[in-house]
């Protein structure tokens, strides 16, 4: 049997001996790479593409929901947790596994097998939908992460002037600058803070704190105009939305 | 108890309100009876008084009719009390008036309040049936009052076990972290994860037996402190240090239990554990004149996430439990810049026994 390539992320230098030393005598499985924080799980997990991923949710720089959106999905992942009643809720909801700690030897080998079965299933979890639920209610997001190579972009909410659909894409745009990400609209509809964001037309989402006019347009359709200048389309549903939201 | 009975103040209202009841009774008594005022004086004054005391009575009607019960009921019960209660009052006024006819030497003066029956019976109906609608406002009122009364002691208890619930809030997160630090330690490093046991045993028991009290000295809140480092430090190894001064001036200022600790908890849960390479937790105690201030100071990761709203809830909780001991001589100031935040405490030191 190929032996299980695993990466193990958790911020306590105590916390991965323990699961390294768990695992030391386990001949099916072999780690790869252990890592400190979010960003270098993120390397770690695209440079090494890991089988699986034992991923600590509270780390530094990227949390572990964030680890699991940017390296999308086709790692399987084993959450590792102290106590997230949230969290756990969306593990069960969403049938990943999870360790809460302290966790015993058996327990981590109870989860190992399992996700070994998962794998050769070819089964793997949505990170999206996934993250969206662990969060507690009435939370959203406060930043947007964006995968480039090896690098991740991490761009403040309140700095996102408008989100373009292109193809399989979507393009956020901050400060001048185009972010791209394989993501659909309406899934970024959902996870931005609908007191702020309005979908205006089929593919635009816009900051509305960005607009400086409405214009017509054509008989049925309007334009919106940015503080920048950049003109949007707005169709007739984005409009009474629009409308609905200045009041 | 009877309501009116019970309370000196509520009597002496009722007996007041009887006055112009007692004079109006005087009048209505000296036209029907066409007599002298010593005459009507001598008979009405002392029936009003009477009367007022018979109209007492009226609770124990009220009680055994309340107003939740049906009108028919109600009105039965209602009247044949009043019948039967001015019945009684006009008998013991003929008893009145024989027993004084031939005291004052006021020749017909029973036939002439005989003749006066309807009015004096009408009027003790109507006043008793006035004192019964009294009794009935009295009951309601009292009773409004106690159910009151009750949800203002539930809304104290209510708050006061949610202080509670806050300081004696052990972090699920610390407890389980340590916990799983010393399943670490127990192979790599037994005697580590014995001193790590130790340790979180320490900060419990004192956290529990500190919670349990009102204020207690700086001094043994610090100590606390002390006790929740030593365990982050084994948790989070170089990636934490801790800079302190503190002022032995400070030691006997009395502060509520478990002020310090909380803040030191979210320095380092939400400015030391979101940094890659951590950084210093910066605490310092000391005197400004009658006052002791609180600094403490900790980076945050400029990147990191704006919102944090579990320690916006700590220094809430911080902010009210100091503005409750204090009233409006604490201040708490918070401020965030190039990556630093810090939390300001300021409050009177006041010493144990110099409690007013």
């Amino acid at each position: 049997m190929k032996p299980l390539r695993i990466v193990i992320a958790d911020d306590e230098d105590l916390a991965r001996s323990l699961v390294s030393e768990y695992l030391k005598d386990s001949l099916d499985l072999e780690i790869v790479a252990e890592c400190r924080n979010g960003f270098e799980a993120v390397k770690a997990v695209t440079d090494l593409k890991p089988d699986l991923l034992l991923l600590d949710i509270q780390m530094p720089r990227l949390d572990g929901f964030e680890v699991l959106d940017l390296v999308g999905r086709e790692t399987n992942v084993i959450f590792i947790t102290a106590y997230d009643q949230y969290a756990i809720r969306a593990f069960d909801v969403h049938a990943v596994d999870y360790l809460l700690k302290p966790f015993s030897a058996e327990r981590l080998t109870e989860a190992l097998d399992r996700a070994r079965k998962k794998i050769d299933r070819g089964e793997s979890t949505a990170p999206a939908a996934l993250a969206a639920d662990a969060r507690p209610p009435g939370t959203k997001p406060d930043r947007i992460l964006i995968r480039d190579g090896g690098d991740v972009h991490v761009l403040p909410m309140v700095k996102v002037d408008y989100v373009e659909a292109q193809d399989d894409y979507v393009c956020y745009r901050v400060e001048g600058k185009r972010y791209l990400k394989q993501q659909t609209l309406a899934d970024v509809e959902t996870a931005l803070d609908s007191a702020r964001f309005v979908r205006i037309h089929r593919s635009y989402i816009l900051n509305i704190d960005r607009l400086a006019k409405l214009e017509l347009y054509a008989k049925d359709s309007h334009s919106a105009i940015l503080r920048d200048g950049t003109r949007l389309p707005v169709s007739r549903s984005g409009y009474s939305r629009l409308n609905a939201m200045i009041g | 108890m009877h309501p009116i009975l019970e309370n000196r103040q509520r009597l002496a209202i009722y007996l007041m309100a009887w006055m112009p009841i007692g004079a109006i009774f005087t009048v209505i008594l000296k036209r029907g009876m066409s007599a002298s005022w010593p005459e009507v004086i001598l008979v009405a004054v002392p029936m009003a008084f009477l009367y007022a005391f018979m109209c007492l009575s009226a609770w124990y009607v009220c009680l055994a009719a309340p107003m939740t019960q049906s009108v028919l009921r109600l009105v039965t019960t209602l009247s044949a009390a009043s019948l039967l209660s001015s019945g009684a009052w006009f008998a013991l006024g003929e008893v009145l008036v024989l027993s004084i006819e031939p005291w004052v030497d006021l020749p017909g003066l029973s036939d002439r309040y005989e003749t006066q029956f309807p009015a004096i019976f009408l009027n003790g109906v109507m006043l008793f049936l006035l004192a019964a609608a009294a009794h009935y406002l009295l009951i309601t009122l009292d009773r409004s009052r106690i159910v009151e009364k009750r949800s203002l002691e539930l809304q104290v208890l209510a708050r006061e076990a949610e202080l509670k619930a806050l300081r004696a809030q052990i972090d699920p997160h610390f407890l389980f972290n340590s916990l799983n630090s010393i399943s670490a330690l127990t192979v790599s490093d037994p005697q580590g994860a014995r001193s790590m046991c130790l340790l979180l045993a320490d900060f419990l028991r004192t956290s529990l037996a500190l919670g349990a009290k009102q204020q207690i000295p700086v001094a043994e809140e610090l100590r606390l402190v002390e006790s929740f480092l030593s365990i982050e430090k084994i948790r989070y190894g170089k990636r934490l240090s801790v800079t302190r001064s503190v002022d032995p001036e400070c030691d006997a200022c009395l502060v509520p239990p478990l002020l310090i600790q909380p803040l030191v908890e979210n320095a380092i849960r939400h400015g030391i554990a979101p940094l890659v390479e951590g950084g210093a937790v910066r605490l310092d105690v000391h005197r400004e004149g009658q006052a002791i201030e609180i600094l403490l100071e900790n980076p945050v990761d400029p990147f990191g996430h704006a919102a944090q709203a579990g320690a916006g809830l700590g220094l809430e909780n911080v902010r009210l439990r100091l503005a409750k001991l204090f009233s409006g001589q604490a201040h708490v100031n918070v401020s965030r810049s190039e990556g630093q935040f810090q939390v300001r405490l300021r409050f009177p030191c006041i010493k144990l026994g110099e409690i007013q």
